[in-house]
Order: structure tokens, then sequence, then C-alpha cells
């Protein structure tokens, strides 16, 4: 196990470092300056360009990746050119409501898969409409869902609310209106904290949840077929024990690995729906940094995203591994 | 069924409910796809008024005299914004798919046929790679570098999207070119070439055609989130997910001028979808 | 006369397979009698697998069953029971052993846990381990399915089949009154399977238990059933004791059956009789391999490598117009040695030199997967032809030619290898094979996944083929009877070395090693005139 878990960091790393070239190549690419961010738009061709010497982006490609990946692993991403605040500081600032959004809204994809999967596998009566429900919901781009969600829920309803995270002055210390609430002891807060949180992760989550549950039902037919769950049965045992013992855990993987994929996707939906819910969090900083070709600003938010991703990904393989013991045999 | 474990890249396509389709249903569905990628071709010919000009009055609501899906902010009519739109939806995602299948295909065909070092060194690495990364955040890096513009957006997109079909090409020649009847024809003496066209390529054409289709839903998807960011076309030339970002604003008190936008996508990914599926039900995919 | 395990009373059954009904059992009776083992005979097709299934009340409900008639299992008709009853009389009456010992259990769980789902007891579970004859049981109990070998795995199907069903009224541990096997040994090597139908008697002598013993082979059958029934078509066309079945059989088909057979001990070829004198000064050999290693890398997960040796070293001569069997059992490296002499593998080291011009050519195992899906029979075997650039007209003829040297008609140029029977891929394997005459004809087992009807016919063929063209053939078999009549020579391949070489007749009647005696003892031959 642990030669396996060795083996996987160190594509991890790998991986991380391709993303960076790949970061750094677009950034020599694009049109922006970023010397504009630390001097400012009104200043001086002259002042541009010998500020352009002090961040030595006259010196070779190869010295300049250097430097880049040494800034990266200190934690220096550059200057933004829209906040003029360094990149590491605004991602702090937004990224840990971003984390509690996609949170939230993976764990009810999951919740949700589960339940797919599950009632299509296990033939609940009824369930085939909520599984219908869920698909052509998901067909519907995650922009059009935040619009129809905030049109009913709020426009007709009024039940929940259609911006931001609520009032609460955030004292810390996660940053996370959620658990903060929960760590001052705040119930109030807290429930407002959550009626805030509710409709957009369940935006996000929608398609996440279908897929998965898609991947993990088609699976679960699957494996109910096989030669093995022929013989637990044969022993006489229930379906509940034969789908629990016997079948889940061999069905798991590949939904595992839609997981995992439907994360990444997820970094990129959380762009737009923080966006129409005003959330403020790293995509909204990104879809604000987009208009104004604030390159720093984008990839750092795309390395650091990109980090998280690769990361996660690693974790799903740990799973993978622990679930099904052939994996680690490869 | 197998049930080994499938790694990420290896996962195929699932159908609805099943590949259960009665064939009727299936060909009518396919007739949909058809009928769309038509609508998409003519879409200027079919738009009654040009869609960037003003041509009646503001905020005009659906079902109005002369605007069937009303007008929006600035007087230009929607109905003629949204052929237009699924027109750049529909034909940039058969472009992106059509492109990721060319590339990813061939280079998943020859990996899997090859085998050895060149297979797993060196482009399977490469696939590994690409798709280890957030392909969406990619796309939208670099996008952003190039500059935004429907070309450039095509071109991120597509530079992000071949891995998967190449890694899923892969798998099934890999699983074709182990089976006996390959050997059989290297022991007839049949050429390298040769066995890749007549004896593995037709063996893989279903599975790719089948993932190709169930992609174009999610391609479209991904363009619609894209232009909702600003990247894609930029305004004044209609696109879907640009149309209602530029709209937020009415979405309480005229709702169409962003909602239908967003239906059409939706629109678009379900007849996507189904489509798919019915290919899907349609080809015999050998096991 | 006590009450039967189970009753089977005017039993049809018919099925949906790809998407159309057909019966698959015909009013069947058949009775299973306290501690008997009844043998169940049949080839694919005759739904012996589906009678099976019924007897544990497993039908697939995909397959929608219709069913007529009564499946008696200790008192319950599993056709009617409600669900609640179906598992109180598998849970403490049935055991089942499957045919496939890898798909048959768990991959990611424990054998220990396995068992235990049935035996609620480690100590229990190790017990019954070391009754099947798995040693360091504790240790067992611990691994995963894929860390066994075939043989072991069917003996904790075996463990699992006979763990106890609770307390009897009599203090003793409650057995299992029935235990269905459906072609427990067909997966398993001959030495694996003699052992495993030994270990059903004991069970039987030892736990009381009755057996049904399902295969294809009615001397796997005869070796250890006190009744044989035969089963063709659906109809259970005979039912007696074993040995009044095997020495008198009464129907036609068990009469087919039996003669269908190769035994150690039927007459062979006469046409080749003279060409196993290979004589001195001949000419060059049609196949020369010297010293021959092939090894593989194979990664452990603790990611230790090791090398397997899968030939070590062989030294084998084959004249031209002679046929050389080579058996032995799995894992004994003579797959590996065919591929490698036809060109399909490398050696690690060592040679190996064909004579003639005409290049290796294989018939492989499995025809369907050996023709390409897509493909017409015609344009398959037209393929061979292209070298030589012939007119489309005379490619037309000499694949009708080819086709007809196999017994088939013309017309099958244009069908697609989906649309033929097994029996009849096989056969365009071999045409497309010898159409134009190879410098060496490879056989690897072409024959072990055909009926034994089939079979036979199979291999006359290749023998006719071989008289006509007068071809070198190399036979890998791990049937020691077809190895004595499609060889001239047989060579005993064990581990990767050639552990025996000699004339057929010769190693089969006076074999020098212990290995091959011990092949030789294994094989199930139906011995007439003995009363069981």
């Amino acid at each position: 196990m642990t030669s396996f878990l060795v083996r996987r960091l160190s594509t991890a790393v790998l991986i991380l470092l391709i993303l960076s070239f790949v970061i750094f190549l677009l950034q020599s690419v694009s049109p922006g300056d970023p010397a504009r961010a630390y001097v400012g738009a009104n200043a001086s061709n002259e002042m541009v360009a010998a500020e352009r010497q002090r961040l030595g982006l006259n010196d070779p490609m190869l010295q300049q990746f250097t430097r880049f990946l040494g800034g990266l692993v200190t934690g220096n991403l550059g200057r933004s050119l829209r906040t003029r605040q360094p990149v590491t500081a605004d991602i702090a600032t937004y990224l840990p409501a971003t984390a509690e959004l996609v949170v939230m809204a993976f764990l009810i994809a999951l919740a949700l898969a589960a339940l797919y999967a599950l009632s299509g596998a296990l033939r609940w009566p009824g369930a085939s409409v909520g599984r219908g429900v869920l698909l052509l919901l998901a067909t519907a781009p995650p922009f059009l869902l935040a619009l129809v969600g905030i049109i009913v829920f709020f426009g007709q309803l009024g039940w929940l609310p259609a911006r931001g995270v609520g009032d609460f002055q955030d004292p810390g210390p996660f940053g996370m209106q959620l658990v903060d609430t929960l760590v001052h002891g705040q119930a109030d807060a807290f429930a407002d904290a959550f009626k805030h949180l509710l409709l957009p992760a369940v935006v996000l989550s929608i398609a996440p949840a279908v897929a998965i549950g898609r991947v993990f039902r088609s699976s679960l037919h699957g494996v109910l077929g096989v030669d093995y769950v022929r013989t637990a049965r044969s022993k006489g045992l229930t379906e509940t024990q034969v789908v629990v013992h016997h079948v889940v855990r061999n069905a798991i993987g590949p939904a595992l690995s839609m997981a995992g994929l439907q994360l990444g996707f997820m970094f990129a939906g959380v762009v737009v729906v923080e966006q129409i819910f005003s959330w403020p969090g790293i995509g909204n900083y990104l879809a604000a940094s987009i208009p104004v070709a604030d390159f720093p600003a984008i990839a750092g938010v795309t390395l650091v995203l990109g980090a998280i991703y690769v990361l996660s990904n690693v974790v799903v393989d740990l799973l993978q591994a622990l679930a099904d013991p052939r994996v680690t045999a490869e | 069924m197998s049930t080994t474990l499938v790694p990420r890249w290896r996962l195929k396509p699932v159908a609805i409910g099943g590949a259960h389709m009665a064939r009727p249903t299936a060909w009518a569905l396919v007739g949909l796809l058809v009928a769309v990628t038509l609508v998409a071709l003519f879409a200027r010919q079919l738009a009654p008024y040009n869609p960037i000009q003003p041509v009646g009055a503001l905020n005009l609501p659906p079902l109005s005299a002369g605007h069937l899906l009303g007008t929006d902010g600035i007087g230009r009519d929607l109905l003629s914004r949204t052929l237009i739109g699924i027109q750049v939806s529909w034909l940039s995602a058969l472009v992106v798919v059509a492109s990721g299948l060319l590339i990813g295909g061939t280079i998943g065909l020859v990996a899997g046929a090859t085998g050895g070092w060149v297979d797993s060194l060196l482009l399977m690495r490469i696939t590994d790679l690409f798709l280890a990364l957030p392909g969406a955040l990619v796309a939208i890096a670099i996008v952003a570098a190039l500059g935004p513009g429907l070309f450039n957006t095509l071109i991120g997109v597509a530079l992000v999207w071949w891995p998967y079909y190449a890694r899923i090409v892969r798998g099934e020649t890999k699983a074709l070119a182990a089976r006996p009847h390959v050997e059989a024809a290297k022991l007839a003496k049949v050429g390298r070439v040769r066995i890749l066209t007549r004896h593995l390529l037709p063996g893989v054409v279903p599975t790719a055609v089948i993932t190709a289709s169930l992609d174009i839903g999610n391609v479209v998807l991904l363009l619609a989130a894209l232009s909702f960011l600003g990247l894609g076309q930029q305004s004044p030339a209609p696109e879907l997910g640009a149309d209602t970002a530029r709209a937020l604003s009415q979405l309480l008190s005229q709702w169409w001028v962003p909602g239908i936008p967003g239906l059409a996508v939706l629109l678009l990914t379900l007849i996507a979808n189904l489509g798919g599926d019915a290919i899907r039900s349609l080809i015999p995919v050998r096991r | 006369m006590t009450e039967p395990v189970a009753e089977v009373r005017d039993f049809s059954l018919s099925l949906v397979r790809n998407g159309v009904r057909s019966p698959v059992l015909r009013h069947v009776d058949l009775d299973i009698r306290p501690g008997e083992i009844l043998g169940l005979v049949g080839e694919s097709g005759s739904g012996k697998s589906v009678l099976a299934l019924s007897l544990l009340g497993l039908l697939p409900p995909e397959s929608h069953p219709v069913t007529e008639g009564r499946v008696t299992v200790s008192g319950v008709d599993l056709l009617a029971a409600k669900i609640d009853e179906l598992r109180r009389v598998r849970r403490e009456v049935l055991g089942a052993i499957f045919q496939d010992p890898m798909t048959s259990l768990n991959p990611t769980m424990r054998i220990g846990r396995q068992i235990g789902e049935a035996t609620h007891d480690d100590a229990e579970s190790v017990r019954l381990l070391e009754t099947v004859g798995v040693r360091d049981a504790e240790l067992r109990l611990r691994v995963y399915p894929h860390e066994l070998s075939g043989g072991l795995r069917q003996r904790v199907m075996a463990a699992i089949a006979v763990a106890g069903r609770g307390e009897r009224s009599d203090g003793k541990e409650a057995r299992p009154g029935l235990i269905v096997a459906d072609e427990p040994t067909t997966a398993l090597d001959v030495t694996v399977q003699a052992q495993l139908l030994d270990l059903l008697r004991e069970l039987r002598d030892d736990f009381g238990c009755s057996v049904l013993l399902i295969t294809h082979d009615l001397g796997v059958a005869d070796q250890i059933a006190d009744r044989l029934a035969v089963l063709h078509h659906g109809e259970l066309v005979e039912i007696g004791k074993a040995a009044d079945v095997v020495r008198n059989p009464q129907h036609e088909y068990t009469r087919s059956l039996l003669a269908s057979r190769l035994t150690l001990t039927m007459p062979r070829d006469e046409r080749f009789a003279s060409t196993s004198q290979a004589g001195e000064g001949d000419p060059e050999p049609a196949v020369s391999i010297r010293e021959l290693r092939r090894s593989f890398g194979v990664r452990w997960g603790r990611g230790s490598k090791q090398d397997i040796v899968a030939v070590d070293g062989v030294d084998l001569e084959i004249a031209a117009g002679e046929a050389l069997a080579i058996v032995g059992e799995s894992g004994s490296g003579k797959s590996t040695l065919l591929r490698i002499v036809a060109g399909l593998d490398r050696p690690t080291s060592g040679s190996v030199t064909l004579a003639g011009d005409g290049g290796p050519q294989m018939v492989f195992q499995d025809a369907g997967s050996s023709l390409t899906p897509w493909l017409s029979i015609g344009e398959t075997l037209g393929e061979r032809l292209r070298p030589l650039k012939l007119s489309r007209s005379d490619v037309r003829d000499r694949v009708t030619e080819a086709l007809a040297a196999v017994d088939l008609p013309p017309e099958i140029a244009k069908a697609r290898p989906g649309e033929l029977s097994g029996g009849q891929r096989q056969r365009v394997g071999l045409a497309r094979a010898t159409m134009i005459p190879p410098s060496v004809l490879l056989c690897d087992e072409p024959t072990s996944a055909l009926d034994a009807s089939l079979a036979k016919n199979m291999l006359t063929l290749i023998r006719d083929l071989r008289a006509r063209i007068g071809m070198t053939v190399l036979f890998v078999t791990h049937d020691l009877a077809v190895a004595r009549l499609m060889g001239d020579r047989i060579a005993v391949m064990q581990n990767g070395r050639i552990v025996e070489l000699g004339p057929s007749e010769q190693v089969v009647s006076a074999p020098r090693e212990d290995y091959t005696r011990a092949l030789l003892a294994a094989v199930p031959e139906i011995v007439e005139g003995a009363a069981s």
C-alpha cells in the first residue's frame, strides 16, 4: 500500500509541475503586462520598463520559470492587475467561502447519487419519477438552474435569499460562515448562513449527482448479475446483506472515479454559480478577472484550484485501493 | 460484465435508463438530432430579423405580435438571436467533438495498436497528464491567455478535450488487439497498417461514435458556461450563455430575456443526450 | 425407502433469450435420494445448468422463466415458495459449487469472511478448510481469492457448500442435504479434477449429503456417481445405475455420447503408422527448437519483481510430415512454446528454425474470436491469398476449394463469423490455416471448447488434411487421449520442461516418468466390466 501511495504522490507532483509550466507558458503569451499591476495604469512607459527589469521579465525563459516555481513554493503568485493586491492574499480571502460551497455541494451530490443508484438497482417503487426529474434538471446549464431557482425560491416563494452569504460579520477563525457561526454558538446566524448556502449548493450539486449516480447505478446493475452474487444468494443471505456486503464494495470503483472527475468540473461550475449568487468566493474573483484580462489572478486561481483537484484525485485513488485490493497489485 | 476496477479514464458512456430503447423511439430521436443540425446550419435563413439590430419595442414579452419570443432590452428580436445562438453553440460543439475524436481517436488507435513503449511511456503518459489537469479550468486559462473570441474558445476547449477520447479509443483498441483475430492476421502476414485499418478500426468505431454522441451535450454545456463568463463570441454577436449573463439584472422583471437563451441551451443538451442514448441503443457493441 | 432429498416432477421450463422465448426443459422427472451421488450428463444446450439453478431456486428473473410442474427440495416446492422460505431452504438444506471459481467468489472480500457467512464461526471455517484439504487453513482465512490457485478456490467453494446448517435434534452439526455441483471440475487440471472428485465422494461418505454432479463428460460422472442421468435437448433420455447406463445404454443418444468419447485405448489412425519411425540420416527437420527459454518479469503488489519462467530450456525436433503432441497441465508452458514457434512471441534465449517457406499457421482454441467479426469468411480467407496477387475469380475459386476441404459449402464465404456455429467456425479456422500449405500446423487445444461429437469430427478432419497435404503438425493439449490420437510422438511438459518424449503408444502404455503416470491415472476412464 505504501509503495502505491508513494507512486501516486510522485505522479501528482509531476502533474503539478506540468500544470505550472502550462500556466507559465500561457502567462508569457497573454496580452496583459504584469508589470502594470505594480506601477499602476497611469505610469509612464519608462516606469513600466524599469518595473519589468526589476521583476526580471526580460530574463531568459528558463530562469523565469525557475523563479516562477520558487514563487509558487513560497506562496508568491504575483500581483493582481485589478485589485493591485498580491494574488495569494486575494485567494486567501476568498477561498474559504468557495470551500464551504463546494464541500456542501459535493456532499449533497454524493447523497443524491447514492439515492439515485440504490433506488434504481433495488427497484424502490415510485423512485423513477424522482430520477427522471433529476435527469432533466441535470441537462440544464447550471446558470439556468440558478436563475430558475432564484425566480422560484426567492421571487415567488420568498423562502431563500438570492445573494450573498448573509449579514453575519464573521470574525473567523475559518472564514466559513457555516462553521464559524457554530463555533461562536450563534444559532440564528447559523440558520441564516445555511439558508444562504442551500440554493447555490443544490444548484451546483445536480449535474455531478446525476453523473455519479448513473455510473454507480450502471455498475450496481452489472455487479448484481455476477457469479459471486449468485454464490452469496445460494448461501441464503437476505437481499440487503447481499447488496451491502458483496455488491456495493465491488461496484463503487467507477463511481469513485466519476466523483473525482466531477469534483474537477465542479470547480468550473462554481465560477458561474458564484457569479449569479454574488457568493464572495474564488469563482466570483475569477469571473471578475476575466473581462479585464487580469492574467496573474487567473493563473493564480487556476493553479490553486488545480492543485486541490490533483490532490483530491490522489485521495480518490486511495479510496479505490482500499475498496479493491487488486488495484495495488497492478 | 467485467468486475475489474475502472480507472478514471476508462469510464464508458452510460445510457439513460439502460440501453433498452424501442427502435422507433430511437430513430425518432436521431431524427431530432438531424433536425437540430439542419436548423443550426440554416439559422440565418430561418431567422426573421437581423439579430444584432434593434427591430422592435423594448422588452416585449414572448408571443407578442411579430416577435415569437419577445425582444430584449435594446429591442432586438429574441427568436433571431436564439436561432443564431443555437447555430453557434451546436456547430461549435460538433466541431469540438469532431476534433477531439479525430485527434484523440488517432492517438488512441495508434497507441493501442502499437503497444510497448510508444504506448505506455510516450502517448499515454502525455494523455494521462492532460487528463489529470482540471480540464475546464485549463480551458478558461487558455482562452483567457489567448484573448476572448469564438475561435480561441474552440481551440482552448479542443486542446483539453481530446485526451478523453484518446483514453477510450486506446482502451478499446488494446482490448481488440489482444484478441486472437489480430494474431491470426499477423500469421497471415497482413501488414501493420492494414491490421490497423481492417482488423482494429472497424471494431473501435461503434464505441467511438457512441462516446462522441453522448459527449455533445457536455460540450454544449461547457461552451455555454464559458460564454457566460465572457469568453467566446463578444457582443453584440448573439451567444446563448453570454446573452444570459448580460441580462441577469432583468431576471426578476423580464425573466425571458435571460431565461430564453438558457432554455435554448437546455433544449440543445436534452436533444444531444437523448440522441446519444438513441445512437447507443441502435449500435450493437461487441463484448 | 426414505424420502428423496429432492424431487423433480414433470418439470418444464421456457426462457427468453435474445428476445426469443424457447423451451429449455421438457417434462423432466428426477429423484435424488439421500446419500447418493447422481451424475447428470449433457452437452451444451441440454439445459443441465438451468436444471441446477432451478434446484437452487436461482433462476434469473431477467430471462422471464415460465415453469410447469414441481421442483421440491426437502418438502418445499421451490417454484411456488415465498422468498423467505426459499432463503431458509438455501441456508439449511442446499449447497452449491459452480463452474468458475474465480468469478464465483467475491474478489474484494477475504476468504475467511466469505466462508464465515455460511459458518458464522472462524474455528468452524478452519475445520472445514482442513476437511476439504486446504493446508495452512488459518493463514488462508486472511487471503483474497485472486491469491489462490483455481483448485484451491474450488475447495473453498466446497467448504462453503458443506458448511454447517445449525444443530440437529441429536446434537450433531446438521449438514446440507443436497450439494449441487455444476461442472465443478471443467476449469481445473486433470490431476486437480481427480482430487476434487475424491473430495466430493468423501463429503458424501462423512457427512451423508447427496450430490448432484453436473458435467458434460460421462467419464467424469462415472468416476463417483451411483446413478447416472442423461439430458438431451431438455429431455431426460436415460437414468439408472451408473454401471448399467455405461455398460448397457438404452437410449440412442447415450450410445452416441459413449461412442464419441476419446479414450486411451481406442484404435489409432492407420495412415500414420509408418511415420512414427523417424529414422536416421533424415532430411532437414521441419521444426528445430534449441535451448528455448522464455521468462516474464511480473510485478507483485509490494513492488518487487519476480521472474516467471514459462519455458525452461526446451530442445525438440519435428521431422517433416510428423505430428508431435505436447501434453501438459495449465502453467506447463505448452501454450507459450507454441506461440513462440508461431512467431507471436519472442524467446528470451534459444532459437526456433522452421524449414520451408510456407510459414507457421495456427488453429486457435476459440475459433470465434480468431475470426475478425466484421469481415465475411470469404474476405478473411481471401486475405491469406493477397501475397499471391491473384485475380478476383481465382481468389473466389481458391476460397471455395478451401471451404470444401473442410466440408463446408461455398455459401459460407458470404457469412460473418457470428452467423456460424462453433463447429463451423473451428473448421473455417482450419481452412484458413491450411489454404496454403504451412511449414508447420500449430494447434492450440482446438477442440477443448467443443462438445464430444464435434470434437471427434474436428480431429478427424485435421488428420485427413494432414494425410492429404503431408503437413507437419504440432498439437498442444491437456488431454492425453487426444494427444495419443493426434500425435505420432508425445512430449509431456511440466514447469516449462519436457519431462518425457517418445512414441505415443509407448508413452501411454509404459510411461517412464512419475508425472506421466500421475497424469494417466487422473484421466477419467470408463472401466468396462467392473461393478461400481
